[in-house]
């Protein structure tokens, strides 16, 4: 016999079951978590970006790192949420990110010079309550160098008390045991189209995303867990070019090379 | 007919206490206020412990220095008195809409049926008196009768707050003298010659008579003695912007002594704002140099704040960036307002940021980065590669329900360098049929490029795709053609690369990553 049925409405209402319980809670969970738009990202995540959490992500030039940035900041403004992004390269390009998907109304983008500006813009903004902060580091050498690892610390504090998720993209470890997670993006591996003499078009490229720390208590892969990435070349980053040329013919000296 | 109840703030010896206002750690020494020019200059206030050694308003500065050689003397700085002024018209429109600037330390207001939210118009006095003391920083007294002048000399008796009762003011007004009300000395010496000392008596006088002997003069002044306004309370306009300043002392040739000073008078500024529920949008500086020089300039901000440290911070870079050029001998700030952005919370729906945690954030980054690095990027309908807008960040409303995200492509995304590093291209000799088709072989930094050093774009050319042609601007001056190569160098690193048909040099302006 069902329990409710048999009790007053007004004690069955508050009743809850142990499923709808679990549900209560897995969605309590959902909420703290950030979906990115990439699977394989989100796997090694354990579900996506966790609020009150510091990630780094290190990956060398071509890793496809800036692709996985421009992957979180498209999923969380794209879900109405509001993101900053600190770039210190300099290097976002808002018709790339709007080809990626990324809402550039919800996005904040700081541009600091050097890294002691970065730490400091990223600790202003996490007080201001932004739900997502993502540091792009840029390409290597990092301007003003890694960094105290205090700094660092302090930042995953603030992280934490303000319960925003924190992504660092970096060339190379830089936030030492500040972050909860790293994952490294192993150099990408291009796709072309086309082969021998014909000519060439830039596909894409697949990338090894590999999970080297974690530092979380909850469900989810262990250090070491790899997932591998397919990022594809997105038509509008050529728009604007004149594509009539594309029918050159290779020198054939250049072959071997090619 | 309805009784107004009208209550008056007064801040005796109102030329120091505005004084001390700016410069509070003044507060416990033997300081008097002059007004007047070198020799001539007399105390028109001073501090009690000035006081007890004898000096009084009405003595020269070499009179007062003689009874008192450490006195502390300053000059009545208009700047300081008007700002002053401001802070106590602020204090009076938190609690009413209908305030009268009295001047001089003087303030009326409309306290009509303020007594039932205050627990009577005594427990109003007092919560008046606490509020001036807290928020303008000078000690006020105040009255409420049912005409200003009552209003007024109820404020000036002893036993601050007094209320004179509703229909009780000629009563009240009865044993003051005749000199209370202000009347030329020709009256007053008529009104005498006629045994007239006191308002009671003149209010008794035949009103006919009075009017036939000194005119409408006469009987205005026969009104005010039964407690009557013979105008009604004239409320001021609210101000368009909030003005502190000071006129120094000595002149002040560095930065840092200049923000200290200028700290506490944005507090004060902030302090007034919040009172009426605005932040500051605009910043405006007026600064007196030495010897006769004036500078001014201004700062907008991205959204309206409240927060002392970050405009300070605005102020300093400003300062740092564009020096005055003179030593600064007085400054005036003007904060024009604004109503902080509001938004409306959703229980369902993502979270939304504070507007005015927003607003304070973006003022700090403005103030640390620069205006111009700093915002809400947006494309730009053009297309060279590197074009880009930035806009104030200003993020919508987050939706009502928060939206599903979809599981899709990832693509690959472009790190734009800017400017574009210049590198030493070697393209396949005789290979194409023209030049400027000639595919790159390998790819090398120059050396002078400081940037370029860092960057190490070096590697022979492993694949290469293009070339894509661009042409934009070729109607205006400055033409843009450039064909560009996708390649890929062997020692890893997949570039956007260009040659520039004009000048034939070959750049590097972005990194797939």
């Amino acid at each position: 016999m069902n329990l409710k049925s048999v009790l007053p409405a007004t004690v069955a209402s508050k009743l809850r079951t142990a499923r709808e319980l679990a549900e209560d809670l897995q969605r309590t969970e959902e909420d703290r978590v950030f979906a990115t738009a990439c699977p394989a990202f989100d796997r090694l995540l354990a579900g996506g970006l966790q609020r009150g959490c510091m990630v780094e992500l290190v990956g060398r030039r071509s890793s496809g790192r800036f692709a996985l940035v421009h992957s979180v900041l498209a999923a969380v403004t794209g879900s109405g949420e509001t993101a900053a992004l600190v770039d210190l390269g300099d290097g976002f390009d808002p018709q790339a990110a709007v080809t990626a998907g990324v809402d550039l109304e919800r996005l904040l983008w700081a541009r600091p010079r050097h890294l002691k500006q970065v730490l400091a813009s990223t600790e202003a903004i996490l007080q201001s309550g932004m739900p997502l902060v993502v540091i792009d580091l840029g390409m290597p050498p990092i301007p003003g160098g890694r960094g105290a690892e205090a700094s660092w610390l302090r930042l995953a504090r603030a992280a934490q008390g303000h319960q925003a998720a924190l992504l660092i993209s970096s060339p190379y470890r830089a936030s030492g045991t500040a972050a909860q997670m790293v994952l490294e993006a192993r150099t990408a591996r291009a796709r072309w189209l086309g082969y021998g003499s014909s000519p060439r078009l830039l596909q894409g490229v697949s990338s090894r995303l590999n999970l080297v720390k974690s530092r979380t208590f909850q469900r989810g892969p262990r250090a070491g867990a790899g997932e591998t990435l397919h990022l594809s070349m997105a038509e509008d980053l050529q728009d604007g070019f004149d594509d009539a040329a594309v029918d050159l013919v290779a020198d054939p000296q250049q072959r071997a090379i090619a | 007919m309805a009784v107004h109840r009208i209550a008056c703030l007064q801040v005796p010896l109102f030329p120091l206490a505005a004084r001390l206002r700016s410069e509070p750690e003044l507060r416990d020494e033997a300081l008097a206020v002059l007004a007047g020019r070198a020799n001539a200059a007399r105390v028109v206030a001073a501090t009690r412990i000035a006081r007890r050694s004898g000096i009084r308003p009405g003595l020269t500065l070499a009179q007062a220095r003689t009874r008192l050689p450490k006195l502390i003397a300053r000059p009545r700085d208009p700047e300081c008195e008007r700002a002053a002024q401001e802070a106590l018209l602020d204090v009076a429109e938190s609690f009413s809409p209908r305030v009268e600037d009295g001047e001089e330390g003087l303030v009326y207001f409309d306290a009509d049926g303020l007594d039932r939210h205050h627990g009577g118009e005594e427990e109003l006095g007092r919560t008046l008196m606490l509020a001036a003391e807290k928020r303008a920083g000078m000690p006020v007294r105040v009255g409420v009768a049912a005409s200003k002048l009552a209003a007024h000399l109820a404020a000036g008796r002893p036993g601050s707050p007094h209320v004179v009762v509703a229909g009780g003011e000629a009563e009240f007004l009865a044993p003051m003298p005749l000199a209370q009300i202000t009347p030329q000395a020709k009256t007053l010496v008529t009104l005498e010659s006629w045994g007239i000392h006191t308002l009671g008596e003149f209010a008794r006088l035949p009103e006919a008579e009075v009017v036939s002997r000194l005119g409408s003069a006469g009987e205005d002044l026969q009104a005010i003695a039964r407690g009557e306004d013979p105008r009604p309370l004239m409320p001021r306009q609210p101000p368009p912007s909030f003005r502190e300043g000071m006129e120094l002392e000595w002149p002040l040739v560095n930065v840092e002594p200049f923000i200290f000073v200028a700290r506490s008078a944005l507090e004060r500024i902030v302090r007034r704002m919040e009172g009426h529920g605005l932040g500051c949008k605009r910043l405006e500086l007026s600064i007196e140099l030495e010897p006769d020089g004036h500078h001014e300039r201004s700062l907008d901000l991205p959204a309206p704040t409240r927060d002392v440290k970050t405009l300070l911070n605005l102020l300093r870079l400003d300062l740092e960036s564009q020096p005055p050029g003179a030593p600064v001998i007085g400054f005036t700030i003007a904060a024009h307002p604004d109503r902080p952005r509001s938004n409306q919370l959703s229980l369902f729906g993502p979270t939304a940021l504070s507007p005015d945690k927003l607003a304070t954030t973006v003022a700090r980054l403005f103030a640390l980065l620069g205006a111009d690095r700093v915002g809400s990027p947006r494309t730009v309908d053009a297309h060279r590669p590197e074009r880009f807008a930035l806009v104030p960040y200003s993020p919508p409303s987050p939706p009502k329900e928060r939206r599903e995200v979809k599981n899709g492509q990832s693509f690959l995304a472009v790190r734009v360098l800017r400017p574009p590093i210049e590198v030493e291209v070697t393209t396949a000799a005789g290979s194409a049929t023209e030049e400027v088709l000639a595919r790159p072989v390998s790819v090398k930094s120059l050396a002078r490029e400081e940037e370029a050093k860092k960057m190490q774009i070096d590697g022979r050319v492993h694949v290469a795709s293009g070339p894509w042609g661009l042409e934009e601007d070729w109607w205006g001056e400055a033409p843009l053609e450039r064909d560009y190569w996708d390649v890929e160098l062997s020692g890893g690193g997949l570039y956007r690369v260009f040659r520039d048909r004009g000048s034939g040099d070959w750049f590097v302006d972005g990194v797939y990553d």
